[in-house]
């Protein structure tokens, strides 16, 4: 079976469009089946402290009834919920009323796309290099204490890798911040004292990411060099005296790097769910903090919009990546 | 593998090189004219919003409300810098007309607005009218049920025309912990729809002015205003720091981290081991109290509270059976490691209450009988504070008191005597039984209660509730706890639980008055199972004798002394009837430290405010505070 | 499959270490049968003591003996873990099998739900569920929900094995011979892919076990039941690490990183064994 480029193109895009579709479904109706009333919360936290007469609180809980304006069944909300999708406008937000939910979002999203995308690669190219390497030259006595590492660190969970080294740099040895996504009070400029703040805070939330990451990739490429390193051609290649160098770099891991971009765009949603776990370890004032904040303040217009905006990222990434993949591998046009 | 080993260096060498990285918290701010407090709403995910006056849009305690706002009057919860009521804004006590359908209030002349402007009664006559014109403000509602009309005849002026007599209105601009805040006329009346209204930057009356902020709500720093002679806290001096931060520092245990690093002065609570921590390994870190219990005891009185609404409870033999089951002394030791403040009546015992109510009740309670319906028993030990001090005592050694008073105002007086075998009689009298050791209701069923618990944003109460649960659970009672998270506060007041750990009942903490939350009990108010019931009346209690209490209260004056009668009154009542088993008062571990700021508010020499730092009274606190290292 | 066994361990080394650690693990959770505290209860020993005879890895601010906690812990961490690795195994077994051996539309459309689950990031998702269930999210609906998110990535596995099943000789013996869909599925297939099922169910349970951690450790669990996230929970509840009781962090920490390292290992040795070519390598023969 072959077939084009448009055609994997568009086959693809058909994958992206049933995936977002499918998933906000599930979100929709999994968030409105929530018993929370957002005026409830709303109240309980207004009268949380400081006098309070209680008629007064009837006529409160009214007035918010209308400005909130939850009114009208399901099916009417699910309309204009795909309404609103469509031109990414979530509603208010409503235990920050009335700041649109798409106004908090573009906050934190630069952070975690950030933290996301450079985890993912250093931790792939990082991962690839090494494990090619270790499959290349098995013999290696560094290269074998790295795959030993790597293999004890990845089954670990983001969670667990993200705690240790925040006990380990924010306790024992406190020379890294633990907390919070750049230094207090440093005005937000494209300058070195801020890039360079910017990256001191996230040294340890990357870095989990990275341990943990690291690990599979290496794995996955080192057992895919060490069989192609007994394939014919390499054989040939090393008979015929092609420098080692030349043809680890385009006879062994040029092959065997296919697989892991497929491996990638399978993964993109796991790493994703660590950097979420791991912004809530460190503080990070990205969307995995804004979700479960969404959450314990019964914010169910910020937590659909940010799950809503989680799936299109995601979903986004994957494509991007499969897009890429013909490219990176002219032999597959069509799987 | 030349490429491998230099890879490692580079690594180990990168590692060795981070600690050259580490620097301060804070940039382009001088760290010893700048004091750094914790603000419990953590991170504000909207934080260019400043206007208050909006429910819930933005944050309140990031020093917007402590530093910045102002109203007619404060009512500290401890003893204030110079007595316990403040006029603030307001320049004399409210002035009623004889039947309480009138206020007039004397403005203080020469305050001013944080942008020149001079404050005057024509704010006070445009915040109050906006509130009567606008729906879903913070205080739309209490204005709109209270007030009639209101007329500035001169300059420093208001009058108050209500609609039915009201004598505890001036509550409404009295703080603790908030108040109805004035708003500038002449920003406000250009802004159009104050729903939509962000009031950034803000205007205020208090003595400092917002610096700047993070985008993403993780601090707020604020200035002293140059002019702060003009504001209404000029009294009492210069308040001490130029720079206020208000910050996120994360979990309680990177609270403790960061103060041991003298990057945090104030810290709002942590948990009682972490306090543990900083009184053994910081020298400069203080609580409220110089040794154990350290906390702040705030006026506010967490209790078991029962649903009367349910079947099961309605009966007050069984809710008194649930109490004499509790051991407090173990739940002292479970919530706060032995470092809470007992009261077996329904007041907190913190501020000026035990010298007004707990103090003159002992006696009576010592005398207080209860009929088991086979015999009366004598249900109070006073000896139960003292208990808790010689329990631990041997592992603290002298940072626990020792004299009686001492030990009355850390730890409480007494409580509930645990009492199985009165609390089987009683049981047996409503008509349970106990069959193989478990409990059986009238029908047969298993007696189960589901005790309601936040979870992890209050950990101490939800280590109380697994505690009461499990003493429950050991009598033969079907006992567990449910952790609400999100939906607490919701549940508590659709009325969606069984018991509940929380509190229905909030004092001013300084002032003997209880109209606070008493009011709110009447039966008036109580709703139908289901309805979501107004604050404070969580346990939806309803009691002719009590709405007896509540009529008197309101008919005499705030400072007249028959409201202590009346409040001890029901306090009597409440021991009969048990409708919350009261616990303790809620100690917030409020840790300071003096490395570079002295003069904190303390329990021995200087309980001149609260130090619990989201509180609008601590804005006396900045007038205290001197620098170490000017 | 004792031949296979004696045969992994004498020439495989992370097999040997992993069966080693799962016994370890698995021996202390078989202990909490032994416990003299029932699990639940608080202040049953002196609170805050370091590891020491007779409370060998000390005891917690809740005045809990660590080790007995733990055993409780684990095993039902193990428990929860099996529970979700068995029922997920149970729908990427029919899914990917049905999927690869009707192929057509039913493929398709199978695989295209299959790639949406892959897809859609299921943190979010499990928080929503909570967000919405609260209270009632108990253990073994946690268990349930997690098996309904988790089978996609092994379907696909199983669905490309079941593809060349398909074309083999046997099969359309079966075939001709009037075996029912059903059957061959259960009675050809299914041992053919059986080794694959059982080393991504080890991962799988690996999956469940951290998943569960991270939502026990930010509260979004039932707290009643111990498990290794709920004793962290508790930990930092009473900020065990700043105030110094690191063993109730630390042995929790320790012994699911064991169990981690464990299946993982066990799981590779397994998948080396499936792959001749490696097996060969590594026997030397």
């Amino acid at each position: 079976m072959t077939s084009s480029y448009p055609a994997y193109l568009l086959r693809r895009l058909g994958q992206f469009v049933l995936v977002v579709f499918i998933g906000i479904n599930i979100v929709f109706f999994i968030s409105h089946a929530t018993p929370i009333d957002p005026v409830e919360q709303t109240v309980a936290a207004a009268t949380q402290f400081g006098a309070t007469s209680p008629e007064a609180i009837a006529l409160m809980r009214q007035s918010l009834r209308e400005l909130y304006g939850l009114e009208g069944g399901l099916w009417e909300q699910y309309a204009v919920f795909w309404q609103r999708i469509a031109v990414a406008d979530f509603g208010p937000s409503l235990s920050a009323f009335p700041t649109p939910v798409s106004v908090l979002i573009r906050r934190a999203a630069p952070w975690t796309v950030g933290l996301w995308s450079i985890a993912t690669l250093i931790s792939w190219s990082l991962g690839n290099l090494l494990g090619g390497l270790a499959g290349y030259y098995p013999r290696s006595r560094a290269l074998r204490a790295a795959g030993a590492v790597a293999m004890a660190l990845h089954p670990i969970p983001y969670y667990i890798v993200g705690f240790v080294l925040l006990i380990v740099f924010g306790y024992v040895w406190p020379i890294l911040p633990i907390t919070g996504g750049y230094q207090i009070n440093l005005e937000r400029a494209f300058d070195l004292r801020f890039v360079a703040s910017v990256f001191r805070h996230s040294l340890l939330p990357a870095l989990s990411l990275i341990l943990v990451g690291l690990g599979g990739w290496f794995l996955g490429m080192r057992s895919l060099v060490s069989n192609i390193v007994t394939e014919d051609y390499v054989v040939f290649a090393e008979l015929g005296g092609v420098r080692p160098r030349r043809i680890l770099a385009s006879y062994v891991m040029r092959n065997a790097l296919a697989p892991q971009v497929t491996g990638l765009a399978m993964s993109v949603s796991t790493i994703y769910t660590g950097v979420i776990i791991i912004e809530q370890v460190f503080g990070y004032p990205g969307l995995g903090s804004l979700l479960v904040y969404g959450v314990l303040a019964g914010d169910y217009s910020l937590v659909l919009g940010v799950a809503s905006v989680s799936i299109i990222a995601v979903a986004l990434a994957v494509l991007a990546i499969d897009l890429l993949y013909p490219l990176v591998d002219p032999r597959v046009k069509a799987r | 593998m030349q490429l491998v080993r230099s890879c490692l260096i580079a690594a180990v060498a990168w590692l060795a090189a981070l600690p050259a990285l580490a620097q301060g918290t804070i940039s382009n701010l001088p760290r010893n004219q700048t004091l750094i407090v914790e603000n419990p709403e953590g991170t504000i995910k909207n934080a260019g919003w400043f206007n208050i006056w909006a429910i819930n849009a933005g944050g309140q305690s990031t020093g917007l409300h402590q530093l910045m706002m102002d109203t007619f009057w404060y009512i500290d919860p401890n003893r204030g810098v110079d007595g316990v009521w403040d006029n603030s804004l307001a320049s004399d006590k409210p002035k009623y007309n004889a039947d309480f359908t009138e206020m007039t209030v004397k403005l203080r002349p020469g305050i001013f607005w944080s942008d020149g402007v001079e404050f005057s009664a024509d704010d006070v006559v445009y915040t109050v009218e906006t509130h009567l014109k606008t729906n879903g403000l913070r205080w739309s509602a209490p204005i709109q049920v209270n007030v009639a009309s209101i007329a500035a005849p001169d300059r420093n002026t208001v009058v108050f025309k209500l609609k039915k007599p009201n004598s505890r209105f001036h509550a409404l601009f009295t703080v603790r912990w908030n108040a109805m805040w004035m708003m500038p006329k002449h920003v406000f009346e250009k802004a159009g729809d104050l729903l939509k209204f962000d009031f950034n930057p803000p205007i205020g009356l208090g003595a400092y002015t917002l610096n700047s902020f993070d985008p993403n709500g993780k601090w707020f720093i604020w200035q002293r205003r140059p002019d702060w002679q003009r504001t209404t806290v000029a009294r009492f001096g210069q308040p001490g720091p130029t720079y206020v931060t208000y910050l996120d520092p994360g979990p309680p245990d990177k609270r403790v981290i960061a103060q041991l690093n003298h990057e945090l002065d104030i810290i709002h609570d942590t948990s009682p081991e972490g306090m543990f921590t900083l009184a053994k390994q910081a020298k400069t870190s203080h609580g409220w109290f110089k040794g154990f219990p350290y906390a702040h005891p705030d006026p506010t009185l967490p209790a078991v509270i029962f649903n009367l609404q349910n079947d099961l409870l309605k009966n007050r033999d069984v809710r008194w059976a649930l109490a004499l089951l509790i051991d407090i002394k173990a739940v002292s030791m479970a919530s706060y490691r032995g470092a809470a403040t007992i009261s077996a009546i329904g007041v907190p015992p913190t501020g000026t209450h035990p010298d007004y109510y707990q103090g003159p009740l002992e006696d009576w309670l010592k005398a207080f009988e209860l009929d088991t319906g086979k015999r009366k028993i004598k249900p109070y030990d006073p000896t139960v504070g003292k208990q808790i001090a010689d329990m631990l005592r041997p592992s603290l050694g002298d940072q626990v008191p020792s004299a009686p008073d001492q030990i009355a105002r850390a730890f409480g007086r007494g409580w509930w005597k645990p009492d199985p075998q009165a609390a089987t009689e009683l049981l047996q009298r409503a008509g349970f039984k106990k069959v193989g050791g478990k409990w059986q209701t009238q029908d047969g069923k298993p007696f189960a209660i589901k005790i309601t618990v936040e979870g992890e944003a209050r950990p101490v109460m939800t280590r109380a509730g697994s505690m009461i649960a499990q003493q429950w659970q050991q009598a033969g009672i079907d006992a567990a706890t449910t952790v609400a998270q999100g939906t607490f506060f919701e549940r508590r007041q659709t009325g969606d639980f069984e018991a509940i750990i929380s509190w229905s009942v909030e004092t001013w903490g300084g002032h003997p008055d209880l109209s606070f939350f008493l009011d709110s009990w009447h039966s008036q108010f109580v709703v139908a199972s289901g309805k979501p019931q107004p604050p404070r009346n969580w346990q939806r209690w309803s009691n002719p004798e009590l709405d007896k209490i509540i009529e008197d209260v309101r008919r005499v004056d705030f400072d007249d002394p028959k409201g202590v009668e009346l409040g001890r009154d029901y306090l009597k009542l409440a021991v009969r009837e048990m409708p919350i088993i009261p616990l303790m008062s809620y100690n917030v571990f409020t840790v300071m430290d003096e490395t570079y700021w002295t003069g904190y508010p303390n329990a021995e020499t200087a309980p001149y405010t609260d130090p619990v730092p989201n509180w609008g009274n601590t804005k006396y606190m900045m007038v205290k505070l001197k620098p170490t290292k000017p | 499959m004792l031949a296979i066994a004696r045969d992994l361990f004498r020439y495989n080394r992370e097999f040997a270490l992993g069966v080693a650690l799962l016994a370890v693990v698995g021996g202390v959770a078989a202990l909490s049968l032994v416990s003299p505290y029932p699990p639940n209860l608080t202040y049953v020993v002196p609170p805050d003591v370091p590891p020491s005879w007779p409370y060998l890895l000390g005891t917690n601010s809740r005045g809990q003996d660590v080790f007995w906690q733990l055993s409780f812990a684990i095993r039902n961490t193990l428990a929860f873990g099996l529970m979700v690795a068995l029922v997920s195994r149970m729908l990427a077994l029919v899914i990917g099998l049905v999927a690869g051996y009707l192929g057509g539309w039913v493929d398709r459309v199978l695989m295209s739900i299959n790639d949406t689950f892959l897809v859609v990031p299921l943190f979010p998702i499990l928080v929503l569920f909570y967000f919405v269930m609260r209270d009632s999210m108990t253990w073994a609906l946690l268990a349930l929900v997690m098996a309904g998110l988790g089978w996609a990535y092994d379907a696909r596995l199983i669905r490309s094995l079941a593809m060349s099943l398909r074309t083999r000789e046997f099969t359309e013996t079966s075939v001709f011979s009037g075996m029912s869909v059903g059957r061959i599925l259960a009675e050809e297939h299914f041992p053919y892919v059986l080794p694959i099922v059982f080393s991504t169910t080890l991962n799988n349970i690996n999956w469940a076990i951290g998943l569960e951690v991270t939502l026990a450790v930010l509260g979004f669990t039932d707290i009643n039941t111990p498990t290794i996230g709920g004793m962290i929970f508790w930990a930092n509840q009473h900020t065990a690490m700043v105030a110094g009781i690191w063993w109730w962090i630390a042995f929790p920490v320790a012994l699911v990183v064991a169990t981690f390292i464990g299946f993982f290992l066990v799981a590779i040795a397994m998948n080396e064994y499936i792959d001749p070519r490696s097996r060969l390598m590594r026997t030397g023969a």
